[in-house]
């Protein structure tokens, strides 16, 4: 095919490898690049990220050397034991058990909910979205009514009842449950900015070049509205660590036994403990705000990077 | 027999609205029309914004779908529910778009953007790709180390001979060019339109000119096409067209066309108030009561005008 143009260029295998090789160093920055260097003016989203990454690290790693059942056995000579002195850290709590430990188990589990919940749900509504949205019409419709059904349905009551029902469910069961009701968020978002995107000759060019439909979808859209996704996930992921965190705390999340965030905020639903016990709940409670707000900084140091790399 | 026949096309958008969205209406974008395009012409096709060209060349690509009427190809009807899958139309007839910064994908690469239909349609290895690649970037006259940029650092001018590459990559029979020269400046729109009759030249091309100026046309084709709100009132050569125009719409079309005599620019300023006038009394006589054009008669034999039947 390729000799039936006439040869109007006479460009060799050698000019090839070096005009390759120029082009490269003459390349723009890549979107990986970009994020680098706003990560490097930025040092409260540097610090966010750090703080947010050894955190989740430490917190996995260090709940692997602690004996859950072991931990959250009842030892009525330590109750409500003091902070800060040798055998418990952060005291320890009406039963005697430690809450430094639990609040690192406690904290992998919630976390590890969260990130479960955010990826399903993330994946399922970004599919949902960009499928309804580019091809419109009839499938669109269907696939909105079914959203609109998800919308309608009190959604916190159904996890509750349902969570009731199932006689016994662990953390993926529950990360499972939650996922089916938090992907029409972002499936929303998605399919408005893919309906938009869809409009535009880039699509209509990708088609007469003969791409197929899912490529275009996945490969030609998806990367345009990739900064929408990144930031967000990332956002979503803060909200999802109170999902289960509060419900947890309203006593329907992970079942008895499981120490996680929201039981031991839920700790503070005795006065007493509010003012007398402060060390049960005040740690977790931090820690939510801290992890939530360092995550919405690097979300928004995402939303900058994308929006510098669009000019 | 000629490359592209299209007969009696029709594209109607339904308009919905109401309680049930049901359609209460619809737009005749495109209401039968009739023409053939020959191996290595170029055919013009003219009019107004809104007058149904986009949709027409669009409908030829198989980006939109036809209400009613056929399109040949080579003598062969294109099935319409086939037309996107036959990959040997698809190769063989490409479009130029309207808009070239919103015709390139911004997260991809020229490489990327050039070689999509490379990709699709023939096997190339990846020095093969990049070779060919370089061969169209020099064709249309921009240099190797545009390879690695994105389509935002280029010029209008620029991204346009981008769209071109594109759209001979695979070398086509025929390309749909949707005014591919209106958003630029006189000089780059001699460039680019001298450069479309040299690569025509150089690869037995035929276009479909589609343009709402009639002077951009006179240089490009020898076929002319003028359509008004979905029909054709006018067709026939170029010397038909300019110099004997017999229908008011392609008479005002002509005086449109800027006056660059400096000394007779009074006298067309009256020419032009007088066509105005005459489109606006003499509508019955153009056009039906519903304001849509007659069916074309013969005037002469390469010449066909709108005019009311007489009986
Ligand atoms: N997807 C659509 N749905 C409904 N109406 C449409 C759609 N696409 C085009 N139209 C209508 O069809 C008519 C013709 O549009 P088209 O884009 O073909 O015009 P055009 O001649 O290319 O104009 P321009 O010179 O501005 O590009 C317009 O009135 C437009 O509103
Ligand atoms: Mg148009």
């Amino acid at each position: 095919m390729a000799a039936k143009i006439p040869e109007v260029t006479q460009i060799s295998e050698s000019d090839l490898v070096r005009l390759t090789q120029e082009a490269r160093q003459e390349a723009t920055p890549t979107f990986g690049k970009i994020i680098w260097r706003e990560f490097k003016n930025n040092r409260l989203a540097l610090t966010s990220l750090v703080l947010v990454i050894t955190f989740i690290l430490f917190v996995i790693i260090a709940a692997l050397f602690i004996n859950t059942p072991k931990m959250m056995t009842t030892n009525i000579m330590d109750y409500y034991s003091k902070p800060f002195n040798k055998n418990f850290i952060l005291g320890a709590d009406s039963g005697g058990r430690s809450i430094a430990k639990q609040l690192i188990v406690g904290s992998r589990n919630s976390i590890c909910i969260a990130i479960g919940l955010t990826v399903i749900s993330s994946t399922w509504g970004i599919c949902w979205g960009m499928i309804s949205g580019y091809f419109g019409g009839k499938v669109d419709l269907v696939m909105q009514r079914v959203y609109d059904f998800m919308m309608i349905l009190p959604m916190l009551m159904t996890i509750i009842v349902i969570v009731t029902i199932i006689p016994t469910y662990n953390s993926v069961t529950l990360t499972l449950i939650l996922s089916v009701f938090y992907w029409m968020g972002t499936s929303r978002l998605i399919r408005s900015r893919v309906l938009a995107e869809s409009q535009k000759d880039y699509v209509a060019a990708s088609k007469t070049s003969g791409t197929s439909n899912w490529k275009i979808i996945f490969r030609e859209i998806m990367p345009n509205i990739s900064s929408l996704i990144i930031v967000d996930t990332t956002l979503s992921f803060a909200e999802n660590i109170g999902v289960e965190t509060g419900l947890s705390y309203l006593g329907f999340g992970l079942p008895l036994g499981t120490p996680s965030l929201g039981t031991l905020i839920a700790n503070a639903n005795d006065p007493e403990n509010i003012t007398t016990y402060w060390w049960t709940w005040l740690p977790a409670a931090l820690e939510i705000i801290i992890l939530c707000l360092a995550i919405s900084y690097i979300g928004q140091a995402f939303r900058h990077a994308t929006n510098a790399s669009q000019q | 027999m000629s490359l592209l026949e299209v007969r009696n096309l029709k594209v109607h958008y339904p308009i919905r609205g109401g309680f049930w969205n049901r359609i209460v209406d619809v737009v005749k974008a495109v209401d039968g029309i009739n023409f053939s395009i020959e191996q290595g012409q170029t055919y013009g096709l003219v009019g107004e914004s809104g007058s149904g060209k986009s949709t027409t060349g669009k409908t030829i690509v198989g980006l939109e779908r036809p209400t009613s009427g056929q399109i040949f190809y080579q003598g062969q009807e294109v099935q319409q529910n086939k037309l996107r899958n036959s990959v040997d139309y698809q190769r063989n007839v490409q479009m130029i778009f309207q808009d070239s910064l919103s015709s390139l994908n911004p997260q991809k690469r020229i490489l990327d953007i050039i070689a999509e239909p490379l990709r699709n349609f023939q096997n190339l290895t990846a020095d093969q790709e990049k070779l060919r690649v370089l061969q169209l970037l020099d064709i249309v006259g921009l240099s190797a180390d545009s390879l690695y940029k994105y389509p935002r650092q280029f010029s209008g001018g620029q991204r346009q001979r981008i769209g071109i590459a594109r759209a001979v990559a695979t070398n086509p029979k025929l390309i749909i060019a949707d005014e591919p020269v209106s958003a630029l400046d006189l000089s780059v729109q001699a460039q680019i339109l001298n450069f479309m009759k040299k690569i025509q030249r150089e690869l037995n091309i035929s276009y479909l000119f589609i343009s709402h100026d009639l002077g951009v046309v006179r240089h490009m084709c020898q076929q002319i096409a003028i359509m008004h709100r979905g029909r054709l009132v006018e067709v026939g050569t170029r010397d038909d067209i300019y110099n004997h125009p017999q229908h008011i719409y392609t008479k005002r079309l002509l005086a449109a066309i800027p006056e660059t005599n400096v000394n007779s620019r009074q006298e067309h300023r009256q020419k032009r108030l007088e066509v105005e006038r005459i489109y606006n009394e003499q509508q019955a006589k153009y056009y039906d009561s519903n304001g849509a054009a007659f069916a074309l008669q013969p005037v002469s034999m390469t010449h066909f005008v709108a005019l009311a039947p007489t009986d």
